[in-house]
Order: C-alpha cells, then sequence, then structure tokens
C-alpha cells in the first residue's frame, strides 16, 4: 500500500516534470540559442583579455584566467588602430549624414508627390536596384575612377562611396516611414498657409523623426562594417578603417591574436549600443523596409 | 485653348518643379557613382592590354569560357549558396514555428540573437578563427574535453573542411535573421483561419501546410531572396578566414574577381567576370520578384 502510494507519487511527480519541461521546452530551446549566438563572441573576448600564454592553454580557460589589458594597449598605444578608430568614426557620421539629407528628400518627393509617367514607382524599383550590384561590381571600376582624380587612400574616397551606397537604404527607409504618416496633417499645415517645405520642416520631419533616427544607426552600422570597399580604396595608415586593419593584421604570417581580439572588442562596442538603440525596427530595416516586424 | 494650355504647362511646372529639386541630388550621387562606374566597367572589360597599347576586343569574355579557375569559383559560389541557404532557411523557419508564443524576456533574446548579424564581417572572420583554430581554439578544445580526436580537425585550414566551416559560419551569423524575419511574418496571420482550420478538423500538418505556408509566403519570399543575394556576393567573411585557400577550396567568384583586379591587375578580365555575377543576381533576383508579385495580384 505504502509502496504503491510512492509509486503513484513518482509516477505523478515524473509526469508533471515532464509536463513542466513539454511546456517549457521553448525556452530551453531559446536559451540554447542564446547560448550558441553569444558564446563565439565571449571567447574573442576573452583572448583579448588573456595572456599569451593563457591563449594555448588546454583545456580553453573560459572563466578562470588573470586578465590583463596589455593587448589593448599595444593595438592603440604602441600600433596604429587608434588612427584606424578615428578613421571609422569619421567615415561613417560624415557619410551617414549626407546619404540622410539627400536621401530624406528624395523619399519625401517619392512618398508625397504625384509624379508624371507612374515615375513614384519606376524611380523608387530602379534606385533599390542600384542597391542591388553585388559590391565587387562596382569596386572595381570604382577603384579606377579615383585612383584617376587621386582619392586613392583617402578618407574622402570612403565618405564619397558610402553616402552612395547608403542612398537606396536611406530612400526605402523613409519613403516608407513618409508613407505610414497620414496626409491630413501636412494638408492642415498647407491649408493653414505654410508652404510646402514648412510643412515638411514643421510638421512631417517630427512627427517621423524616430524613423529618421533609426535609419541613421542603420547607415552608421553599415558604414562602420563596411570592408570591400574599403579594402580596395585604402591601403595607407592613415586612411585606412578599422576592419581593414584588422584584416591587414588576420592575413600576416605571424598573428598577434591578442592584438587583433582586442581591435575587434573595440570595433564592436558602438554596434551593441547602436542595436540595443534600434532593436524594434530591425526587421524592417534588414529587409530595406519590405518586412515591418 | 493656348489660353489653357499655358495653364496647364504652368501649373505643371510649379508642381514638379519642388520634387523635381528634392530628387536631383540623390539621382545625381546615383548616376555618378552607381550607373557611371557600372558603363565606366563596360568599357574596361572590352579592352586588353598589349604591348602596343589597348585593344578593344571581346577577349575578356571569351577567355572566361575556358577559364577553369572561373567555372570552379561558380560552382563554390553555388554549394556555398544553396547549402547555407537550406540551413539557414530550415533552422529559422524551425525556431520562428516553435517559438511563436508568448515569450517572456523577448527584449533580451532578441537583443541577444541580434548579435552575429550586427558584427562587421570582419570580427566575424576574427572571432571564428579563434574559434576553429587547431591549436587553441574553443571547438576542438571543447571536442577534445570530451574525448574527441581532433588531430585531424583542421577546419578552415583543411581542403575538405573548409568550405563546410566556411558555410557553418555564414549559418551562426544569419540564421538570426532569417528567424526574425519569419516570426514577424507568422505574428501578423491573423487567428481566424486558424480556428476555421481547427474546425474542420484539420490536422496539425494539414494546418501548417495549408494555412501558414501560404500566408507566410511573402516573408519568405522576401528573406530568401535577401540571402540568396548576400550569398551569391559572399566575400569578406572567407577573406579573414581562408583567403579563399587552402589553395583554391573555398574560392567564390566574388574573392576571385577581387585577386583578378587587385592582385593580378588584371582589370578587364575582372569586370569582364562581374558582369556574369551581376547577370547571375540579376536573374535571380527577377524570379524572386516575379512570385511574389504573382503572390500579391492574386
Amino acid at each position: 500500500m505504502n509502496h504503491k502510494d510512492t509509486k503513484n507519487t513518482n509516477q505523478a511527480s515524473l509526469r508533471a516534470l515532464r509536463a513542466f519541461v513539454v511546456k517549457n521546452l521553448h525556452y530551453a530551446v531559446l536559451l540554447l540559442a542564446i547560448l550558441f549566438a553569444l558564446a563565439p563572441v565571449y571567447w574573442m573576448l576573452t583572448i583579448s583579455f588573456k595572456t599569451e600564454v593563457d591563449h594555448f592553454a588546454t583545456p580553453p580557460p573560459w572563466f578562470s584566467f588573470t586578465p590583463t589589458l596589455e593587448h589593448y594597449y599595444d593595438a592603440f598605444v604602441t600600433r596604429s588602430f587608434g588612427q584606424y578608430l578615428l578613421t571609422s568614426a569619421i567615415v561613417a557620421v560624415t557619410s551617414t549624414a549626407c546619404a540622410l539629407v539627400i536621401g530624406t528628400l528624395a523619399a519625401y518627393a517619392l512618398a508625397r508627390f504625384d509624379l508624371p509617367w507612374k515615375l513614384n514607382r519606376h524611380l523608387s524599383l530602379w534606385i533599390l536596384s542600384t542597391r542591388m550590384f553585388p559590391a565587387i561590381v562596382t569596386a572595381v571600376p570604382l577603384f579606377l575612377m579615383m585612383r584617376d582624380v587621386r582619392l586613392l587612400n583617402t578618407r574622402a574616397s570612403l565618405i564619397i562611396v558610402y553616402t552612395a551606397f547608403n542612398l537606396p537604404f536611406v530612400i526605402w527607409m523613409m519613403r516608407g516611414f513618409f508613407a505610414d504618416l497620414p496626409r491630413d496633417l501636412e494638408e492642415a499645415a498647407l491649408v493653414d498657409g505654410d508652404s510646402r517645405i514648412g510643412a515638411l520642416v514643421r510638421v512631417v520631419l517630427p512627427l517621423v523623426s524616430p524613423g529618421l533616427a533609426a535609419t541613421a544607426v542603420f547607415c552608421l552600422i553599415i558604414s562602420w562594417n563596411e570592408f570591400l570597399f574599403a579594402l580596395v580604396l585604402t591601403q595607407t595608415d592613415a586612411a585606412m578603417t578599422l576592419p581593414v586593419g584588422i584584416a591587414g593584421r588576420v592575413t600576416q604570417y605571424e598573428i598577434k591574436w591578442g592584438v587583433m581580439s582586442a581591435a575587434a572588442t573595440v570595433a564592436i562596442v558602438p554596434i551593441l549600443v547602436f542595436a540595443l538603440a534600434l532593436q524594434r525596427y530591425l526587421v524592417r530595416g534588414l529587409s530595406m523596409g519590405a518586412v515591418k516586424g | 485653348m493656348p489660353k489653357s494650355r499655358r495653364f496647364f504647362s504652368a501649373r505643371v511646372k510649379r508642381d514638379l518643379l519642388l520634387p523635381a529639386l528634392f530628387i536631383a541630388p540623390a539621382l545625381a550621387v546615383l548616376l555618378s557613382l552607381s550607373i557611371y562606374p557600372l558603363l565606366y566597367s563596360v568599357t574596361i572589360s572590352l579592352q586588353q592590354q598589349t604591348s602596343t597599347g589597348v585593344n578593344w576586343t571581346f577577349g575578356n569574355f571569351t577567355r572566361l569560357v575556358s577559364d577553369n579557375f572561373f567555372w570552379t569559383a561558380m560552382a563554390h559560389t553555388f554549394v556555398y549558396a544553396v547549402v547555407a541557404l537550406a540551413c539557414e532557411f530550415l533552422l529559422g523557419l524551425g525556431l520562428a514555428l516553435l517559438l511563436n508564443k508568448q515569450i517572456r524576456g523577448r527584449g533580451l533574446f532578441r537583443a541577444s540573437l541580434l548579435m552575429p548579424m550586427m558584427l562587421p564581417t570582419v570580427v566575424v572572420g576574427v572571432v571564428w578563427r579563434l574559434m576553429l583554430n587547431p591549436n587553441f581554439g574553443a571547438v576542438n578544445g571543447t571536442l577534445k574535453q570530451f574525448g574527441l580526436d581532433t588531430e585531424n580537425l583542421t577546419w578552415t585550414a583543411s581542403p575538405r573542411l573548409a568550405m563546410l566551416s566556411v558555410i557553418a559560419v555564414d549559418v551562426w551569423q544569419w540564421t538570426p535573421f532569417v528567424f526574425l524575419v519569419l516570426l514577424a511574418g507568422l505574428q501578423a496571420i491573423p487567428q481566424e483561419p486558424y480556428e476555421a482550420a481547427l474546425i474542420d478538423g484539420s490536422s496539425r500538418w494539414q494546418t501548417f501546410r495549408h494555412v501558414t505556408l501560404p500566408l507566410l509566403k511573402p516573408a519568405i519570399l522576401i528573406v530568401l531572396l535577401l540571402r540568396t543575394m548576400d550569398l551569391l556576393r559572399v566575400f569578406d567573411q572567407i577573406f579573414i578566414l581562408t583567403e579563399g585557400g587552402p589553395g583554391f577550396a573555398t574560392e567564390t567568384i566574388s574573392l576571385y574577381i577581387y585577386r583578378t583586379a587587385f592582385r593580378f591587375f588584371d582589370f578587364g578580365y575582372a569586370a569582364a567576370m562581374s558582369f556574369v555575377l551581376l547577370a547571375l543576381t540579376n536573374i535571380i533576383s527577377a524570379i524572386y520578384i516575379r512570385f511574389l508579385q504573382a503572390r500579391e495580384t492574386v
């Protein structure tokens, strides 16, 4: 009797446990997915803080090691990574600002004016198609063009190219945000005697400012991360961006793993801040406005 | 009559001047930095440097046909794109279906899954060189702890495993994107069709096949289109991870074009190859877009 009782309670608790596991299975999968996504990045982080002796320790120390900042000092003080960092920042911010101004104006015109010959649709699609070129296709002629005008190995060349590269993205994102806005607001402003530009500046832009901010952050990330054009156009310490600087160290014969990890870790920091800031718009941005996640 | 025409043209002028002014700068930038380079590239591809000067010729295009390296790089690109796309799609769809429910800590998990795809591709390359390093990488280190023999697991340095390694890295980076887009698509599906399916007594598989899949199709097509375009042009990660090696084992078409242009300085041939890549991506995206539009008009 007693025995049967314990068996019953055992079975019951087993069933409860199974129900609990099944009910929370998605949390288990989720945790596993997060672990997979983050562990490799964490591994790089540890390498950047480990002494070279610890790099080669077996089994690999994930948590227990004596942290050091020597690689960061080496990368940003002894070597030129500080300069690459500065170049990356200047290029990203300037090209984003240019693309935003030029792109927002075009997007507003495409979203709000009825152009003849179905130009709204045709122009938008044409603009999108310029973004679909594989980068290597334009990298070759752009290299020759920049060489002809003597802009190779300058920050200006990257700013120009990134502005053009980000423009279709800005236009498509902002066109979507403008289209989401009811027309009544502007019409009310126009009826009140405001000019078209006045309505844009005083009524429309404040309303789309969250979208504008999200688009700006996206452009910053894209420019910050860009590699191929930077690799092709800049080869000198004075002009190269952080990704090109890191890549140059990776393909060398003797690789300084700690220095490389330190530089790569620093390259992630702004991205982390930005990505957290625009979570809500992420899917929309990555699909160029096609999916409103 | 002339009066009304004058009135009409004045109206058109006034109404078109402002949008024209707004669009002109963008158009100028795109024409000079996207379209002009493309045309310039056409002229480069039709030229060959000879000892006597520049020759106008189709030689760069005919050379393609018999260039084994080119076709091997093409084959690599296809293998890479197809395998990575299949893995990312199936994993992403599976995760999206499993996690399409109320979840606590949603923001946190989304932020963590974002991480891989927001990283600079160069950093992704660095991360995985560190992970897959045969001497001190975490992958082999962990396998060793489980008692596995890792002697021959040199990953990116092994001719047989290198392609698998670079594909795995792509899957790691981009599955979260596929997942997030499909999850957004799933959550936009209304409840009614599911209730109808329930009343009809449909099985779970039937419901998935006849309700979920058709309604998810636009999101699926968009995510497949975006991933395919990116996969066909892949350059950055492979450049960092293997530089196309060992030997030629992971050389994709973008890498081969880069090498031709910037290592061998044969810009004409590189331009010719890049047009083949461009044509290919155009054809494939046109097919996707046709499917998308077919869906919209129904």
